[in-house]
């Protein structure tokens, strides 16, 4: 799940050669664009929006905001934080105007999860997608990002615009969470 | 284990917000909008910089039209800087295009300074100046983005390449 893997840096060269093209003024790279990111990007505001219809549109206002500032995007390969930051720059604007407040949780900074590599099943994978629609917007979406959209704990912090250490103690509360969960499901069962 | 039953909006929606941000024609149109409200605010400036002992009122005029122009000036120059961005190849067409327009205006500006001898003509033909200097920046600054970005795009097309003979699917993200 780290980015030192030869896919890995593949891909991220790919990334990159897509945002020169597109940072040349090329039309059919900004569809090549669209056609990459479109699904996970609303795969993940989608997940953590919780409907469809204020999915729809922040993955339009998230589109919005690549277009006018992918021109300013330094690093191309950088492009999955810098994408999905804007997605999440796009959630927090629709909660706030939509409750009137910030949604960040207090976090606690001293949790740090022993090993954030860890050696989860599919099942525990497959469990946690069903499982995830249930959890807080902070768990939901560091959970999305590292597993399901497959980010490195760098990337996800610079998504989140926090520490690598609060990702891990985030992902280690949500991880925990989960479980309780699904125990809680599995007795009940 | 990325999850796909999600689906995601009509692609139709997409492609119109891509025709939208992307046409070139408003790009082309904000950069003219851009040089011509600097061509007028500078032939109003020179007109109001040079005329001697001019009553009060009409001070004021020049002083709102030249406000008119350089609001004129920023706005262009915000959304071609945070809506309508200019990209790569677009941005040398603009450079290209404000070189033109500010030589030609310039040289006009003197040309009709040296043949009627008017001060705010060799004064508007000063500020000319002026603009042909931030167009040849913005020109240069182009020119050497465009490279860099080719540059790195030769480089990276070079290191893909074998690995995209070999296995031409593309990772989904």
């Amino acid at each position: 799940m780290t980015d030192t893997s030869v896919p890995g840096r593949r891909a991220h060269q790919e990334d990159e050669l897509l945002v020169i093209r597109c940072q040349l003024g090329e039309r059919p790279a900004f569809d090549d664009l669209v056609e990459r990111w479109h699904r996970p990007v609303w795969t993940y505001v989608r997940r953590v929006a919780g409907n469809d219809d204020a999915a729809s549109d922040i993955a339009q206002d998230v589109w919005l905001r690549v277009l006018r500032g992918i021109g300013r995007l330094r690093d191309g390969a950088k492009l999955r934080p810098w994408l999905f930051g804007i997605a999440r720059r796009a959630l927090m604007d629709r909660f706030r105007l939509q409750y009137a407040a910030p949604i960040e949780a207090d976090v606690d900074l001293t949790a740090i999860a022993a090993s954030a590599s860890s050696d989860d099943s599919q099942e525990e994978i497959a469990a946690m997608e069903r499982e995830l629609a249930r959890l807080p917007v902070t768990e939901r979406e560091v959970l999305t990002l590292f597993y399901l959209r497959e980010l490195s704990l760098t990337d996800v912090a610079d998504v989140l615009a926090v520490p690598v250490g609060t990702v891990k103690s985030r992902l280690f509360r949500a991880r925990r969470q989960l479980r309780r969960e699904l125990d809680t499901e599995g007795e009940s069962a | 284990m990325t999850s796909t039953h999600i689906s995601g909006p009509p692609a139709a929606e997409l492609c119109r917000l891509l025709d939208a941000e992307l046409s070139v024609h408003s790009r082309i149109g904000h950069v003219a909008l851009l040089l011509a409200s600097a061509a007028m605010t500078v032939v109003v400036a020179s007109l109001w910089l040079t005329e001697p002992a001019l009553p009060p009122r009409t001070m004021a005029a020049f002083a709102v039209m030249t406000l008119v122009g350089l609001s004129w000036v920023a706005f262009s120059g915000w959304v071609l800087s945070r809506r309508r961005p200019l990209l790569g190849h677009d941005s040398l067409v603009a450079g290209r295009l404000a070189v033109t327009c500010t030589s030609t205006f310039a040289g006009g500006a003197l040309a009709v300074g040296y043949s009627s001898g008017e001060q705010a003509a060799y004064a508007a033909a000063a500020m000319g100046v002026v603009l042909i200097a931030a167009a040849v920046t913005l020109l240069l600054r182009a020119r050497r983005n465009v490279a860099r970005l080719t540059r790195r795009r030769e480089a990276l097309e070079r290191e893909l390449e074998p690995a995209r003979s070999v296995n031409p699917s593309r990772r989904d993200g």
